[in-house]
């Protein structure tokens, strides 16, 4: 038996191999990466105890979840116990009844990141950074995205849901010669992918077939969720609703052409599409009722997995922008962005964190994200985007790089305390507006007044505080990369 | 023997005095359980009226003391009076359907006839609906393009295209129909019992003297079914009055504030806004205007009783003389 030598020129060829291979390694296998991730978090798991869970969330998103809960049982003896099953747009409500009896019954609530700030002004979010920090776990989101999970530089929820909006666009119908040939006839220019919201009413316009069942645009008109569409028109126009002393800034320019661009969609929407939210809208959609529209990423996943007339008729990309500041400036939108967060009060609230870090893992959340049929959950984690992760077969690799560059240049609704009231107002405005029992102009003066208000009633003190951290939401990039 | 029998009265007199009490202590003490049950909801209610609090004071108890600021508030509230005004033509008009719908239900069904029960089960199944069902069921019929416009089409032969819940000068016309539909058996039943338990000799003596049908109804029926009437309306209007599910459900109180009764406001000031100080005191203040309205409601209702007392109690022509 010879005994092997170990030379220096050995060693050091050795080391140089192991340094180029290594990090290949760890980025082709997600899997060992992730697992080392997920290891981390049931070490620090096991050092807080077992416990059973009492948490808050709609059983169209906890479906996703039994698998991992059971897997982090069976590793820490932490569970979700009982889901309490309410509905996404009731939990602020139950939140707020916690708020009131603070009861710490509650361990966490999967509510909209919106409510961060309210939540924490309640005294009711807790931080979640000691506990990342504690099982070695960094939370990772496309672009800005991080943010919308963090209030005042502190990470208050883990997110499950990215819910953006890209642009879905008819492709056979986009592309049908004879529709091209018409569209460039009557307006002397060919037809293009629409880079404004101009030109996308134009285009709506010329597909918008009452007669047939076929309207131009989709996008939601309806009082709960007006406001969405309206904060878009706004950013891509280069507006921002506070100025960084806090007073209402829905009496500019930029705030009056987002409400005529809003209510410019109304000759190409279906006349029933005050009273639609998704429930109606969906099955149109996906019915090929719609030209046009900037919806919710999940519909993607529900096109392409079904057997519906837009199957594989669909074309993908971010949302469409506006020239109004002088630059083109697009945005998308991201609401709700749905995230748990652990309740403060809760006596069972570090193992309740723990149960939130280990479901939004990599591989944990590509489990949840990537479901083949329940699309409730949308990608979020830079590695759903990855080559080869199982969430493009539920999206499609167009889809996948439409929701990608989406999310590059996603913005939240006013992410400021008070959010609530400051979206019923210009819900309610907005609203009347579209059923044409306001002007435009009268529908942003009321809301101005309504907001100068509810400053007043917040505080000026602690919205100026908050804008910059809303501010710094804003995407990084106007236009992202092709 | 006398002695005895003062005793024997002395001891059914005590026991009678027992037993009133028992009775009384009885009817009291539910009351009592559900008063102390009741207390700290309305304690803390008045709390709320009188301090501004909102989710992001942290603890209701670091609300500020604001006196009747919030009461103010309300009272200089556009939108509230709208919604109160709202409430009071949905109220009012569905209370006179379901009113209409259900007495001429109640005259066709209160003679028995073969199949009776086969048409009150029938009759009753909308007010065994749950509303929010009923809602879901509503949103697919009236789709302009949905059932209700295709009947309405076949029927009159015209391409009917009809937008129930979008237009805002219709949308609180649509759910004041759902509301008639849902709740005309409400008034059906009370009708029913009033006409079943009409005397039949006031009914009988004008025949034989000669009335009609719609004499008989007019003169004789309406007039002994006052009382009964008064109470069907008055039942019906404070249940519309707070009606929710199905203006909530379909249209949240859209399109703009078209369907935005009071129940409705209130929601989304006290759970939308999150401004439970306000949502407090307009719910004080409803409540006042609703103690107005049930304290006329008795009134009339006395006055109904003691009106038809004493058409039973006076003698006929010719008696007593």
């Amino acid at each position: 038996m010879s005994k092997s030598k170990i030379t220096r020129r050995k060693f050091i060829k050795g080391a140089a191999a192991t340094a180029i291979a290594a990090p290949i390694a760890l980025r082709q296998g997600g899997v060992a990466e992730a697992g080392a991730e997920e290891d981390r978090i049931v070490k620090a798991a096991k050092k807080v105890g077992p416990a059973a869970l009492n948490g808050m969330m709609w059983s169209l998103y906890w479906r996703n979840y039994p698998g991992l809960n059971k897997e982090f049982k069976g590793k820490t003896g932490i569970y979700m116990e009982k889901v309490n099953d309410v509905p996404n747009l009731l939990i602020p409500q139950r939140a707020m009844a916690e708020a009131i009896s603070r009861s710490g019954k509650f361990d966490f609530f999967h509510v909209e990141s919106m409510m961060i700030p309210s939540l924490v002004a309640a005294g009711l979010a807790e931080p979640l950074d000691g506990y990342m920090k504690d099982a070695g776990f960094k939370l990772k989101m496309v672009g800005n995205f991080k943010k919308f999970m963090t209030y005042k530089g502190k990470t208050y929820a883990m997110p499950t849901d990215g819910n953006v909006c890209p642009q879905l666009i008819r492709k056979d119908l986009f592309e049908n010669p004879d529709e091209r040939k018409a569209f460039a006839d009557k307006h002397g220019k060919p037809m293009k992918w629409p880079v404004t919201f101009e030109d996308e009413v134009e285009l709506c316009k010329h597909f918008h077939r009452p007669d047939k069942d076929l309207y131009g645009s989709g996008s939601l008109r309806d009082k709960a969720n007006s406001s969405f569409w309206y904060w878009q028109y706004l950013y891509a126009a280069g507006g921002f609703p506070f100025t960084d002393d806090a007073e209402p800034t829905l009496n500019t320019p930029a705030a009056q052409y987002a409400m005529d661009t809003y209510l410019s969609y109304k000759q190409v929407s279906h006349p029933e599409a005050a009273a639609w939210g998704s429930p109606q809208m969906i099955p149109r959609l996906v019915g090929g009722k719609i030209f046009s529209c900037q919806y919710w990423d999940g519909i993607i996943g529900k096109i392409e997995a079904g057997k519906f007339p837009t199957t594989g008729k669909m074309l993908y990309d971010m949302p469409v922008g506006s020239r109004f500041s002088g630059k083109l400036i697009h945005r998308a939108f991201s609401a709700p962005v749905m995230g748990i967060i652990v309740n403060k009060l809760s006596p069972r609230k570090k193992q309740a964190a723990m149960w939130a870090l280990y479901m939004s893992t990599a591989k944990n959340s590509t489990e949840v994200v990537g479901h083949p049929t329940m699309t409730f959950h949308d990608p979020w984690h830079p590695a759903h985007f990855e080559k080869g992760n199982k969430t493009a077969k539920v999206y499609t690799a167009a889809g996948m790089k439409a929701v990608n560059r989406s999310l590059l240049i996603t913005c939240p609704p006013p992410y400021v305390t008070g959010y609530p009231e400051f979206k019923e107002a210009i819900d309610q405005n907005l609203s009347e507006a579209y059923a044409g029992r306001k002007t435009g102009k009268q529908a942003m003066k009321d809301t101005q007044e309504k907001w100068a208000k509810i400053v007043r009633k917040v505080g000026k003190r602690r919205l100026k505080k908050e804008i910059p951290f809303y501010k710094a939401m804003m995407p990084s990039m106007d236009i992202p990369p092709a | 023997m006398a002695t005895e029998a003062a005793i024997k009265i002395g001891e059914q007199a005590t026991s009678r005095t027992h037993g009133i009490k028992m009775f009384k202590w009885s009817l009291l003490s539910p009351l009592i359980v559900l008063a102390l049950f009741l207390m700290p909801i309305f304690l803390l209610q008045i709390y709320f009226s009188l301090h501004s609090w909102t989710i992001y004071l942290s603890t209701w108890w670091a609300a500020e003391y604001v006196g009747l600021e919030m009461f103010q508030d309300v009272l200089t509230d556009k939108r509230f009076y709208w919604a109160l005004a709202r409430s009071f033509l949905f109220a009012g008009v569905s209370t006179v359907g379901c009113f209409v719908f259900g007495f001429a239900l109640a005259l066709l069904m209160y003679r028995p006839f073969r199949g009776q029960a086969f048409f009150y089960i029938l009759f009753l199944l909308p007010m065994l609906t749950v509303p929010i069902v009923l809602t879901y069921a509503a949103d697919m019929l009236l789709y302009r393009q949905g059932p209700i416009n295709g009947i309405l089409s076949f029927i009159t032969g015209l391409d009917m295209r009809f937008t129930w819940l979008a237009n805002p000068n219709y949308a609180i016309y649509t759910i004041i129909l759902l509301e008639i539909w849902n709740w005309t058996p409400f008034a059906f039943i009370i009708m029913l019992a009033g006409l079943s338990s009409l005397p039949y000799e006031p009914v009988e003596a004008a025949r034989i003297l000669g009335a009609n049908r719609f004499q008989i109804f007019w003169e004789i029926q309406v007039p002994l079914l006052r009382p009964v009437i008064f109470l069907a309306l008055i039942l019906r209007f404070l249940e519309a009055m707070a009606e929710f599910p199905k203006t909530w459900g379909l249209l949240q109180g859209g399109p703009g504030s078209a369907t935005e009764t009071i129940p409705i406001y209130l929601y989304i000031v006290t759970w939308q806004a999150f401004d439970v100080s306000k949502g407090a005191a307009m719910s004080y203040i409803i409540m006042v205007i609703m103690i107005v309205i049930i304290l006329a409601a008795i009134r009339i209702l006395r006055r109904e009783k003691s009106a038809l007392d004493a058409l039973y109690q006076a003698p006929a022509p010719g008696e007593g003389e």
